[in-house]
């Protein structure tokens, strides 16, 4: 068995490069960025606000990993986030942090639960699902702030945003690679993690083994929901206020960076470094484009067609890897 | 036609006259598929050459495949669920019914009933292909082959989900067709079907060409001989197991619209076969047993005891197992690995806080794969890279890790090659000797009258005959399923 399985194992640069395009793409959008903006985006100031800006993203899309792992999809992550963000701030302004804290993540899981019940005890396509409860979400998150955005929150709130950890780290992204590290650990060295990912893969076949299918896929709406209210307790500290419309257009992103990150859209496969590395192009191409100058207008543009190049790659790198096992 | 040379599949060479019924047999993985592809234009050889009624003949894809005329009926049904068999069968030629740029749908129903007539298929052409069974669907795709009146039709095992009555009226049409001058190309695992049906038989192994001749000069033994490079003597291990106590009790089974008081019971190291046509409703009643569609009455007992299956979760913790008969669908997760796949039923059981015991899960399943001499170059290698023999393989050692007392085995052998089928009856005679008690469904009776120690013969939702091992006949037991006999109970 050794010899053979050290074969199996053993895999090519080209192989090497497919399974990790994500870190990849990053390597050479670094490189273009250092080179276009002459060194100005290697800079420590710009670098400790692009990674805040990219902690958000990162929660967002480990998140959205599960999910998507999951074979589910959940596009109410957006409007989920701003309404997190404006009850954690309607929370501050009324209870100590810690419960704030806790009453948000609460908050977080019964929206993810919301999605996931819905989708799966109704047996309604989750696409639909969660388009429409994003509906709802935005809905609230106005209803409750009036379309105004709150203000005036306490140092605490913006220290989770903002703050240094030994003066150099930025807590935020603290806070997302524990969350990371954590999900890494779940995902891949659990029962439960297993169990997502065989859902995933073919809902029959694990629900045949013995997996309660149902509730392994709402169970990632609900990692989901906790994933999105630790977004805005960062975000709405990093912004200093919480504001209706804060999220939108957040799924998108996430959507993007996990599938550049490796995660299929179909599910049974999950990649959840891959996600980071996925938010980390996303989110340098964003301040590239922003350091160029470039209107956001474009970069809208840019966006987009960097989506469907992602998915492209994913599917024929896929098509190249299934080949190359072929061949062995 | 004939392919010298075809370097992936290695020197590899096929002719098929026309009038002619070709037999094409080979283990899984033998490079049937492949060459195949070759010939519908999916694959292009890297060498060799082909030549179709005396002209070279390359087809770039399926579609120049089917205009030079040569059609193939697929082993997985391909048509469009939603839409009806008149539309599936000239699914992509509506142009033949359009004039101005209108279609004729009459017309085209017409042609369909027509063509349906010929090949004695009694279908509203109308109909949409969704409510049709596996075995109708079955008979649209002949249909459809025919209709390109192709001069060479491939057929890929096309009976593997046909009763025996459709299995004699495509017998009929693929006779037929040979009369009136078409080639055919006959891929089977099934032995009989060759020898009943085929003019000529070619054997390829490993993607090897082993060698073709007349029907009539091979025997069984030649033909598997040829077929795994070795002899197969014995087919059907010896029965041996002592047969214990009863293990598990069913009483009174019922399930609205699908079967009724059902009882029965196995015992320790025996084998208890389900005999029964397509729509006996076998598999229905073993997805009830192991809580995968609810029961509305009735009871179960293991070992004395009354249980509850609600869920397949609750069938497992009470020690059953089932493998089911759809592989793709429902027995295995294709892009995981084989090891993680062969630890998902018993991952409980590895598990400390929620962490799986990753060391563990490798000796076991290292040790599970070895046993069942899995034939993969890594465990972490994808299921949906192995042969089909390879994946039932992983789908039992996924089921032998939970230490199951009752093991069912729904059309264990389907689609697979004659070598990892007699791996597979060994391995059935080797937990009878591990005193399981194995409840066996299969649609190949002498695969069923091999292993079983009694059968239960099932018919439209009832057991209709319980059948001793001194019993087992063919025609005896055909006779209850069909319903032709009156020795009924």
């Amino acid at each position: 068995m050794n010899q053979r399985e050290k074969r199996g194992i053993k895999s090519n640069g080209l192989m090497f490069v497919l399974n990790n395009k994500a870190m990849l793409i990053l390597l050479i959008l670094i490189v273009i960025a250092g080179v276009a903006t002459k060194g100005l985006f290697l800079s420590y100031g710009n670098l400790s606000s692009v990674s805040r800006q990219i902690a958000v993203s990162v929660l967002i899309g480990l998140g959205f990993t599960v999910v998507l792992a999951s074979a589910g999809v959940d596009l109410s992550v957006g409007h989920m986030l701003s309404l997190l963000g404006v009850i954690y701030a309607i929370f501050t302004l009324h209870v100590p942090m810690p419960i704030a804290i806790i009453g948000v993540v609460a908050v977080g899981m019964l929206c993810g639960l919301l999605n996931g019940s819905i989708s799966e005890y109704l047996h309604l396509p989750p696409f639909i699902v969660t388009l429409a409860t994003a509906q709802i979400f935005k809905g609230f998150a106005y209803l409750l702030t009036n379309g105004k955005s709150i203000n005036g929150l306490s140092a605490s709130v913006k220290y989770l945003g903002q703050g240094l950890v030994g003066g150099v780290i930025p807590i935020s992204i603290v806070i997302a690679l524990a969350v990371c590290l954590v999900l890494c650990v779940v995902m891949y060295r659990t029962k439960y993690g297993r169990h997502v990912i065989a859902t995933g893969g073919n809902a029959e076949a694990a629900l045949v083994s013995g997996i309660s299918t149902q509730k392994i896929k709402v169970s990632a709406y609900v990692v989901m929901g906790i994933c999105a209210a630790l977004g805005a307790i960062v975000l709405t500290g990093r912004v200093s206020m919480a504001a209706p419309g804060a999220g939108d257009g957040m799924e998108m992103d996430a959507i993007a960076a996990v599938v550049i990150g490796g995660t299929p859209m179909s599910g049974g496969k999950v990649k959840v470094g891959g996600t980071v590395f996925g938010c980390l192009v996303i989110g340098v191409m964003n301040n590239l484009l922003n350091l160029l100058n470039v209107s956001s207008f474009w970069q809208w543009v840019a966006k987009g067609c960097i989506i469907i190049f992602a998915i492209l790659i994913d599917v024929q790198s896929e098509k190249l890897i299934n080949k190359r096992r072929g061949a062995q | 036609m004939c392919f010298p040379g075809v370097k992936a599949l290695d020197q590899v060479k096929l002719d098929v006259k026309s009038g002619e019924i070709l037999g094409l047999i080979g283990e899984n993985g033998a490079g049937k598929s492949t060459l195949m592809n070759i010939l519908l234009g999916s694959l292009q050889p890297t060498a060799g050459t082909m030549h179709f009624q005396g002209k070279e003949y390359a087809p770039k894809s399926p579609l120049d495949a089917l205009k030079h005329g040569i059609s193939m009926i697929h082993q997985e049904i391909r048509l469009v669920p939603t839409m009806t068999v008149a539309e599936n069968v000239w699914l992509g030629r509506e142009s033949l019914f359009t004039k101005r740029g209108i279609l004729d749908v009459k017309k085209r129903s017409q042609e369909t009933k027509a063509l349906l007539d010929r090949l004695e298929i009694p279908i509203d052409p109308d109909t949409p292909v969704n409510t049709l069974t596996i075995a109708t669907m079955q008979l649209v795709e002949v249909a459809r082959a025919v209709s390109y009146n192709a001069s060479v039709i491939i057929m890929d095992e096309p009976t593997s989900a046909l009763t025996n009555v459709e299995v004699e009226k495509l017998y009929r049409i693929v006779r037929d067709l040979a009369k009136k001058g078409t080639g055919i190309i006959y891929i089977s695992h099934k032995l009989e079907e060759l020898f009943e049906l085929c003019d000529r038989i070619t054997v390829f192994r490993d993607g090897k060409y082993i060698g073709t001749d007349l029907t009539a000069n091979f025997t069984t033994d030649r033909l598997v001989a040829m077929m795994v490079g070795r002899d197969v003597t014995e087919m059907y291990p010896e029965k041996n197991a002592v047969i214990g106590k009863t293990v598990f009790e069913c009483r009174d089974l019922c399930r609205e619209g699908h079967f009724k008081d059902v009882s029965f019971s196995v015992r320790e190291g025996e084998v208890l076969g389900f005999c029964g046509l397509m729509g006996s409703q076998r598999t229905e009643i073993m997805q009830s047993i192991f809580g995968l569609d609810p029961l509305d009455k009735g009871e179960l007992y293991l070992r004395g005891e009354k249980i509850v299956n609600a869920s397949p979760k609750q069938a497992i913790e009470n020690h059953f197992a089932l493998v089911t008969e759809d592989r793709l669908r429902r027995g295995s997760v294709q892009m995981l690995s084989v090891r993680c796949n062969m630890s998902l039923a018993y991952l409980k059981q590895i598990c400390k806080m929620g962490f799986v015991d990753q060391k563990m899960e490798n000796k076991d399943c290292g040790q599970m794969a070895d046993n069942m001499r899995i034939k993969a170059a890594s465990p972490a290698q994808p299921v949906s890279s192995l042969s089909g023999g390879n994946q039932q393989k992983v789908i039992i050692g996924k089921w032998l890790l939970t230490n199951p007392d009752v093991l069912i085995l729904d059309e264990p052998t389907r689609g697979i090659d004659v070598g990892a089928k007699a791996e597979i009856y060994k391995l059935i005679a080797q937990l009878t000797k591990q005193r399981k008690a194995i409840l066996m469904v299969s649609s190949e009776l002498p695969e069923l009258m091999g292993m079983s120690d009694r059968i239960m013969v099932v018919r439209e939702g009832n057991i209709v005959g319980e059948v001793q091992r001194e019993e087992f006949s063919q025609e005896y037991l055909m006779g209850l399923a069909f319903g032709v006999n009156g020795k009924e109970q």
